[in-house]
């Protein structure tokens, strides 16, 4: 189960780390640390396009209602 | 900064590479140096605040004193509740143990800090700091300060850890499983009551800005094109490459900005785009019902990214401006206000500066974060330290500096801004005769030339905190990074409230479409389907005309409607803070912990008493400006004397019982539930209910480091 503290989405390389970092603050999918979620966690599984991704992750968030402050 | 010690492993986890919370506070040498250090700087600058009274002090004592009190708060207090209150222990957060890529997902703890104060910061910190200098900036940064460390920041971190040991459950559910179910239900009508007036407040706040602004609402309606812009091109076009689409909308939202300056200044664009209040307020209804039923890709999501983008971005530029030009602070420590006659609102220094300042101290909003998307992202429980107190510490800061901006104005432009019209009366002449006789100085000329200066016809009555601190932002940026673009840097901090405003809106009409469609859904079962479209409309519909009803009465409010409907959302936010603070102690006592049970009860002791002083005296108070129930009786008083007319006068009364009644819903409600929370209490501690959590069962975790 040991995925070394890099199960966060993080890719390879400085600027792959800060954009991944930047959606993550933001709150935007992050589709290279989905695909990497997927090989280390489950391999062979079939993985979602980018786009099927990208709907998925939006609708996650705001499709019941973002918690939100005032 | 890690401060945490990897001391002699205790309990379940034995293993040396897992850090274990000590059990002994043990500092080393040198980091007891550095302690005392931040401990002497904070204490000299509260010496500094405390020992120059009546002279200006420069604004940068105000945020040394701030920081310094932070951080010893953060290294000791927030190490003691995790260590010896919560326990935050080696167990499995859900993000390791449901991992899916998705929802649940652990993720680093700078970066989950950034995202949760990303979701707490909104307009409230901003525009309740403001509001409050009208009893000037000593109480107001006393309780920002020390409300956070005692009681915000508790709160904010007891929900993220009850919520993190129960898989990321809600605040409501929480309230359910752990004090009872009619208790949940109470919590349910309150959260969407609360709302209800939050929103309403909020676009009376915006409406406020932008009325006879042509360049405000240019640049505010561009950015809907923008948003619907970036949603189809990350949708369609190039689908899911947010940052390019989020890059390109923060270049037109610049140009949009710019633009602003020529529609104001050109003879036939600029009455196209200047719309009084009424107006506005419609429009926003009209924006917000259909923005909550669109598809959520298409508005809300790309608004979301670009607001949460320009909110850190600018909370970053305006500490950063404050640092270099460490703003005198020209509104006196303590202003005559404080006896309650203050144009702003009405009401005394206790409790009004406390409910008035909100969110920047304490907010129970953040309780629907803390048990929100964040607990399920949270990688290891030690983090939730980081992410919960401190999280809650840095939206205290940004409380800091908007007291900052706004105790930098000179008072006489400060209470031109923030005062009502219809005190003011509607030329500069009459207002500066006005300010004068509140006992500040300020000249016609002066409020003319900052109005040209800023490319607004008039900045006299903008009520609600917005424009004000807006022109305290411009003074600090043109300061900072140029003279001569104050007009630039004002619309820059009117969009970007506004934009985050609108913002929530949106998604605030949706959270509570859902939350209706659950209760209509126990009345016609068709109507809890959200998948149903036609009920989605009707909620949808209900909603906005519910915030949207007291936005109008807000707007056609003589007194400017910032005057009874702020304190109406200070006490609602500061009541769901009790809601919060009776579930953690809940939770606390029923861990075995009563003996640290204090750290929760003393702050819910004191919002108790602020908020049901403020309610009771916002209903029952003799005085017009004050109790809602006696500015009836003097509205009805004038009408039968005939110097009020009927129509206007009985729309007036309907509200101020309107008004009274929802104060006394939400005392009624909150009361209600700190009995059911106290008669729990009481049922542990004395034994005669077992003291079981429900919490999910100890997992160890894989994440040595």
């Amino acid at each position: 189960m040991r995925t070394d503290g890099r199960a966060d989405g993080r890719t390879g390389g400085h600027w792959g780390r800060f954009l991944s970092g930047f959606k993550r603050i933001v709150g935007m999918p992050d589709y290279p640390g989905y695909l990497q979620h997927m090989a280390e966690r489950h391999p062979g599984c079939s993985v979602l396009s980018e786009r099927a991704y990208f709907e998925a992750q939006v609708n996650a968030r705001y499709g019941n209602g973002a918690s939100r402050c005032c | 900064m890690d401060w945490r010690r990897y001391g002699p492993a205790s309990g379940a986890a034995s293993r040396p590479d897992l850090e274990q919370p000590d059990t002994e506070p043990y500092i080393k040498p040198m980091n007891r140096t550095l302690w005392v250090l931040v401990s002497a700087v904070g204490a000299s600058a509260w010496g500094v605040i405390a020992l120059n009274r009546g002279e200006t002090i420069s604004a940068a004592w105000l945020v040394l004193a701030a920081v310094g009190t932070y951080l010893v708060g953060y290294r000791f207090y927030s190490r003691f509740l995790a260590t010896k209150v919560f326990g935050l222990d080696a167990r499995a957060t859900p993000a390791e143990r449901l991992n899916n890529g998705r929802d649940y997902c652990p993720t680093t703890k700078w970066v989950l800090f950034g995202h949760h104060f990303a979701a707490i910061a909104g307009a409230g910190p901003l525009v309740g700091p403001v509001l409050a200098a009208q009893f000037g900036w000593l109480p107001s940064t006393i309780w920002i300060v020390f409300g956070v460390v005692l009681g915000g920041a508790v709160q904010d971190f007891v929900i993220l850890f009850g919520s993190m040991r129960r898989d990321g459950k809600s605040l409501g559910q929480m309230a359910k499983d752990e004090i009872g179910p009619v208790t949940g239900l109470f919590a349910m009508i309150a959260i969407l009551a609360i709302m209800v007036i939050l929103l309403a407040v909020l676009a009376l706040v915006v409406t406020n800005a932008l009325k006879d602004s042509p360049w405000g609402i240019f640049s505010i309606l561009c950015t809907i094109p923008i948003a619907l812009g970036m949603g189809i091109w990350m949708r369609i076009i190039r689908p899911g490459k947010t940052i390019e689409a989020t890059v390109a909308g923060i270049i037109l939202l610049g140009v949009a900005l710019v633009g602003g300056r020529y529609v104001a200044l050109s003879p036939s664009l600029a009455p196209m785009f200047t719309h009084g209040g009424l107006t506005i307020a419609w429009g926003l209804m009209v924006y917000g019902f259909i923005a909550s039923v669109l598809p959520v890709w298409l508005l809300l999501a790309p608004r979301d990214y670009l607001s949460t983008f320009m909110k850190i971005g600018t909370i970053v530029l305006l500490a950063v401006g404050i640092l270099i030009v460490m703003p005198p602070l020209q509104m006196p420590a303590l202003t005559r206000f404080i006896d309650g006659t203050g144009p702003v609102f009405a009401g005394k220094l206790f409790p009004f500066a406390f409910i008035t300042i909100a969110c920047g101290a304490i907010s129970g909003f953040h309780a629907l974060v803390s048990s929100g998307t964040t607990p399920k992202m949270i990688r290891r429980e030690a983090d939730a330290r980081l992410i919960g107190y401190g999280g809650m510490l840095t939206e205290s800061f940004v409380a800091i500096m908007a007291l900052c901006a706004a105790a930098a104005l000179d008072p006489g432009i400060y209470f031109s801004i923030n005062a009502p019209l219809a005190a003011l009366g509607g030329t500069v002449e009459s207002a500066a005769a006005q300010i004068r006789q509140w006992g500040f100085t300020v000249t016609p000329e002066q409020l003319t030339a900052l109005a040209a200066s800023v490319g607004e016809r008039s900045l006299l009555g903008r009520v609600g905190g917005a424009p004000s601190l807006a022109v305290g932002m411009a003074h600090i940026f043109s300061g900072a990074f140029g003279a001569h673009l104050m007009g630039l840097w004002y619309h820059f901090a009117i969009m970007f409230e506004a934009l985050f405003i609108l913002t929530t809106l949106d998604a605030g009409t949706r959270v509570g479409r859902f939350m209706l469609q659950e209760f209509l859904g126990h009345i016609w079962k068709p109507l809890g389907r959200t998948s149903w479209y036609p009920s989605n409309l009707l909620a949808s519909g209900l909603i906005t005309a519910a915030w949207g009803y007291f936005l109008v009465q807000g707007v056609l409010d003589p007194l400017g409607g910032i005057n009874s409907l702020w304190p109406l959302f200070g006490i609602s936010n500061q009541l769901l803070a009790a809601v919060a603070l009776c579930v953690g102690t809940t939770l606390i006592i029923k861990a075995g912990k009563k003996r640290y049970a204090w750290v929760t009860i003393l702050p819910l002791a004191w919002l108790l008493t602020v908020t049901i002083t403020a309610g009771w005296q916002k209903i029952f108070a003799a005085s017009p400006r004050l109790g809602f129930l006696s500015h009836a009786r003097s509205i009805a008083e004038k009408i039968a004397a005939g110097t009020q007319d009927p129509v206007a006068g009985a729309r007036l009364i309907w509200n101020d019982r309107l008004d009274a009644a929802l104060a006394g819903v939400f005392m009624i409600i909150v009361v209600a539930l700190v009995i059911a929370s106290v008669r729990e209490w009481l049922a542990v501690i004395s034994g005669r209910k077992p003291a079981v959590v429900k919490e999910t069962p100890f997992v160890e975790s894989a994440y040595a480091n």
